[in-house]
């Protein structure tokens, strides 16, 4: 092959470079014979750039071909959904490197590493993982002008010239980015069918957790219109939990449910409503979190009967939703008796001490009312206690709970609650969701994290519908009042998974101002550039150019471009002359100062001439003069011969022209 | 096919129109093309591939990756044209030689901004072949390129390509100057029959001896292309080295390599043989002189001369052009 059409090693150790850092954010998601790859062809492409190793003959490339696609097929148990697809490209993006000789190759290399950048932002379009791919963008961008470059030696021209282009680029793509159309999808795309589960679970059981995972994540962030409600009242509904079976808190599905109980019940609406916009991360589940009674605001969200909301689409990324709640409406005024079968329904047997003690608690009072409290009031005056780190349950779990352990986290006393209020026949059923949340004072966002997580209760009195009632709350109040980090103090457990978080270190005051900013920045970044959708389009476009319409989009894209590529034309061909020699361009000045003070400099003067002339007509300046002379002449006629330019500029900075001595 | 060629006279007469022939040129809008390349098609279709990723995943920072490569094509036109525009080409030598040799044309680069031409192409029109220079900022620099002379006569290499897909290779621009080079073939040697009244036309009683054989001058070592009768065959005989004689007049005496030498021979053949004459005179190392209808090459010997007389021997008949084509500009 002919050397021009090899690939110069400048550019392959930048493609070289750029393939390690478009792996490095796959790296935990694919399998690790996959790095193991990466370094065998790095190590082979190497080797036969010093002639060491022969390129791999037609043969051993299908065969390691199919090696690739049959591990990545046993490492998913599928070739099929996105995580094996990436895998796959990043298994031939590390085998086409071991065969890329020619320029040819190099090109495939570049490109389809563009491509990888994308399948990245597929799992996370992140402030800070957005920034790294405009990196790796910016260096692929710089292998590319290194194929095309004949220097030998390591240049970082390449580099530049590539930011240039791409920083000229930037506003063009800024034009696209909020003009084009957005439209929905053409056809249904592999989705991401190995990432875990995040947040609520959809069934609750207390009794085999021993200890409570947290994770700094956040869930979601709240802006809200108004002013946001006290962090003791944000009870974010995710899921109602109905049904108990084996020990097991579960939600009713679509068809548990009889047809004519499918559709919310209308609720009276009353009170001031809340009006606030969520941005929730993606959690590869379809609940949405809302504060009761609430009401979405706009399309693709359903209401169910339960008074929940939920996104019939799998939120596989960031998704914002509007919506009005009124906290003080009544739900669920009235009680089917479908739905007072069901609420009040326990399995056969179990927990005899729990019911028994529900018996006797509900036969000393006269009202509902008067139980609830008097089963929280149990809660309070028996040694109950908060903690993330309770005892495992035995066959009995509220029997073992109420009277053994007494130690637990929300969910062993929203279930105990329940249990109890379902034995005296008081429809009760378990609410999962967020409690609290955090306000940053950047931006007045509530910010609600994956340690947010709560379970409460929700009990049935007639007249007043659905109340909300926290037994975690009469046992810990700080859980409620000041969060999770405040009730578990002595124990020490908060965050004790995540010793590197930044939400440890709440306490101190730059990391907190830091975590907060950075948290505003990210909403931000969320609500205008990740969630731009087509119906915000519409409303920005609108905003700005008052109507929407084809001619009035092309004037103003042709516009955009011609004025953006106008001033890089302008930087690129006018501006690119020849640089004007500087002593030169320092005696034109001297000259026309001469000249201005009436000293006549001619056509043909060099500086010494004219500056002869110039000490007579200045005899106050004339040692300055004369030095002036002799550095121009050293500069000019003797280049290199130590002539010294900084000190002829600070000579002309000093001058003044003094006809008097 | 001859619709083909019919459109490449076209286009050949048109590009004479827009980039006329000149000895030096300097790049510009008028003269430069750009097109995308092969490869620069083969990204549009990964942009498009991209772009229905980022529709059908509904996301939004592809589209804006999408984007943000789709309008760096856009730039790369403005970068790839200002790769080539400012170049300054000119034609500093144009080759001579014998038909059949391949002969070198020497131009010069000259790039007069701050950036510098990078990976340009150079190549000769229908030549597949092509140099890779690169001009530095504020610098010059020179190119050879080489082609096969043709019969004898002034003879054009044809237009000049020069070519770059700088920066990103998506684009290539490229551009046909015509330097107005002009390289020379020599007549093609052929051996000659013995001249008519070779010693200056002058008659003569006697066969005139062959030139460079008049009075022995001393003994010299036998160089290759000695004639048979100008070796010492009595010192070889004596066990001597091989040597040739020398005649008086081999430095002193003028030869004439004379167009009327060889009459009823057409123009070609009669160059050809004053073609070889000239050789052989140059090699033995003599003073000679040519005549031809309408042009005299004053007598002298070297390098220098062998040069001017192949020169006008090669130029014989074709139209004059002045000083232009003289090689060395």
């Amino acid at each position: 092959m002919k050397a021009a059409q090899q690939i110069p090693r400048n550019a392959l150790a930048w493609i070289i470079l750029c393939q390690v850092l478009l792996l490095a954010p796959h790296a935990l998601r694919v399998p690790a014979w996959l790095l193991v790859l990466y370094l065998a062809a790095f190590g082979w492409r190497v080797q036969l750039y010093r002639d060491r190793l022969a390129a791999p003959a037609r043969w051993l490339k299908l065969v390691l071909i199919g090696a690739a696609m049959a591990g990545i097929g046993w490492s998913y148990g599928s070739l099929i959904g996105l995580e094996p697809t990436v895998a796959l490209l990043l298994a031939a993006y590390a085998l086409k490197l071991v065969e890329s000789v020619s320029r040819k190759d190099a090109y495939v290399l570049i490109f389809l590493g563009f491509f990888l950048l994308i399948t990245e932002f597929l799992f996370s379009q992140d402030l800070l993982i957005v920034l790294y791919a405009v990196v790796v963008a910016w260096l692929l961008t710089t292998a590319l002008v290194a194929l095309h470059r004949t220097g030998e030696g390591f240049e970082l021209a390449p580099a530049r010239l590539a930011g240039v282009m791409l920083a000229q680029a930037f506003p063009l793509m800024l034009v696209l980015f909020f003009l084009f159309p957005r439209i929905g999808p053409l056809w249904n795309v592999p989705i991401r069918a190995h990432a875990a589960q995040t947040g609520i679970s959809d069934f609750l059981r207390p009794g085999d957790v021993a200890r409570l995972t947290q994770s700094t994540d956040v869930a979601f962030r709240v802006s809200f219109e108004g002013e946001v409600p006290r962090a003791a009242d944000l009870y974010w509904r995710g899921l109602v939990m109905s049904v108990l079976e084996d020990d097991t808190w579960r939600s009713l599905r679509f068809f548990d449910l009889p047809p004519s109980q499918r559709r919310p019940a209308p609720v009276q609406t009353e009170g001031e409503p809340l009006d606030y916009s969520v941005i929730i991360e993606p959690t590869q589940q379809n609940w949405l979190y809302a504060l009761r009674y609430a009401r979405p605001r706009d399309g693709g969200v359903m209401a169910l009967a339960d008074y929940t909301l939920y996104s019939p689409a799998v939120l596989e990324s960031e998704r914002r939703y509007t919506v009005r709640s009124w906290p003080e409406a009544v739900i669920g005024q009235e009680l089917d008796p479908w739905r007072q079968r069901l609420e009040t329904r326990l399995p056969e047997g179990g927990n005899p001490q729990s019911r028994a003690l529900a018996a006797e608690l509900r036969a000393a009072v006269d009202s509902d009312e008067a139980y609830i409290d008097r089963v929280l009031a149990l809660f309070r005056e028996q040694p109950f206690r908060y903690t993330l780190q309770p005892p495992l349950l035995g066959a009995e779990p509220v029997d073992d709970f109420l009277f053994g352990t007494r130690a637990g986290f929300c969910e062993h006393y929203a279930n105990a609650f329940a249990v109890l209020m379902r034995a005296a026949g008081v429809p009760a059923r378990i609410v999962a969701g967020y409690q609290g949340g955090e306000i940053n004072p950047m931006n007045g966002t509530v910010l609600v994290h994956q340690f947010d997580a709560h379970a409460w209760n929700e009990v049935w009195l007639a007249g007043e519908g659905w109340v909300r009632v926290d037994p975690t709350a009469a046992v810990s109040p700080a859980r409620v009042e000041f969060g999770l980090e405040t009730a578990v103090r002595g124990e020490g457990s908060f965050l004790a998974d995540s010793p590197l978080s930044p939400l440890r270190y709440r306490g101190v005051d730059w990391v907190n101002a830091l975590r907060l900013r950075y948290d505003a920045l990210t909403y931000r970044w969320q609500s205008w550039v990740v969630g731009f959708d087509a119906e915000q389009q519409v409303e920005l476009l609108g905003e700005w150019f008052g109507r929407i319409d084809a001619k009035r989009f092309i004037a103003v894209l042709l516009g955009a471009f011609g004025v953006v590529l106008a001033v890089v034309a302008l930087s690129l061909l006018v501006r690119a002359g020849p640089r004007r020699d500087p002593v030169a361009r320092a005696w034109g000045r001297l000259r026309r100062r001469l000249v201005a003070r009436g000293l006549p400099v001619y056509a043909g003067d060099s500086p010494a001439t004219a500056l002869a002339r110039a000490r007579i007509a200045f005899p106050g300046s004339r040692v300055e003069l004369d030095a002036l002379a002799d550095d121009f002449t050293a500069l000019l006629y003797r280049p290199g011969a130590g002539g010294d330019l900084r000190q002829l500029r600070a000579r002309l900075r000093k001058l003044r022209l003094r006809r008097r001595t | 096919m001859d619709l083909r060629e019919r459109l490449r006279a076209r286009f050949r007469r048109w590009l004479a129109r827009r980039i006329p022939p000149a000895r030096q040129v300097t790049l510009d809008q008028r003269r430069i093309f750009i097109f995308p390349s092969r490869v620069g098609f083969f990204f549009f279709a990964c942009l498009l591939v991209m772009l229905l990723a980022a529709i059908n995943y509904q996301n939004n920072m592809s589209y804006a990756l999408t984007f943000l490569l789709a309008t760096l094509f856009v730039v790369a036109v403005l970068h790839s044209y200002a790769n080539l525009s400012g170049l300054t080409l000119r034609s500093l030598r144009a080759g001579e030689g014998f038909p059949g040799q391949t002969v070198p044309f020497t131009i010069g680069l000259a790039c007069a901004n701050r950036r510098g031409h990078h990976a340009l192409w150079l190549g000769f029109e229908d030549d597949p072949q092509a140099v890779s220079v690169s001009v530095l900022p504020e610098r010059a620099t020179t190119v050879t390129l080489y082609r096969e002379a043709g019969p004898r006569g002034p003879f054009r290499p044809g237009r000049l390509r020069v070519d770059s897909s700088y920066p990103l290779g998506l684009l290539r621009c490229w551009t046909w100057v015509d330097l107005d080079l002009v390289g020379l073939a020599y007549p093609r040697p052929r051996p000659y029959p013995e001249p008519l009244g070779a010693d200056n036309g002058q008659p003569r009683g006697r066969p005139s001896p062959r030139p460079g054989e008049d009075e022995f001058f001393g003994l010299r070592d036998y160089r290759a292309g000695d004639r048979l009768r100008q070796v010492y065959w009595k010192g070889l005989a004596r066990g001597q080295s091989l040597q040739s004689k020398q005649y008086a007049d081999a430095a002193a005496s003028l030869d004439w390599l004379d167009w009327d030498a060889f009459p009823g021979v057409d123009t070609e053949r009669r160059l050809s043989f004053l073609c070889q004459q000239c050789l052989d005179l140059h090699r033995r190392g003599r003073r000679f002189g040519l005549r031809l209808p309408g042009n005299q090459l004053a007598a002298g010997a070297g390098d220098g001369q062998r040069d001017r007389v192949l020169r006008a021997l090669g130029r014989f008949g074709a139209p004059a052009r002045g000083d232009r084509g003289e090689g060395a500009a």
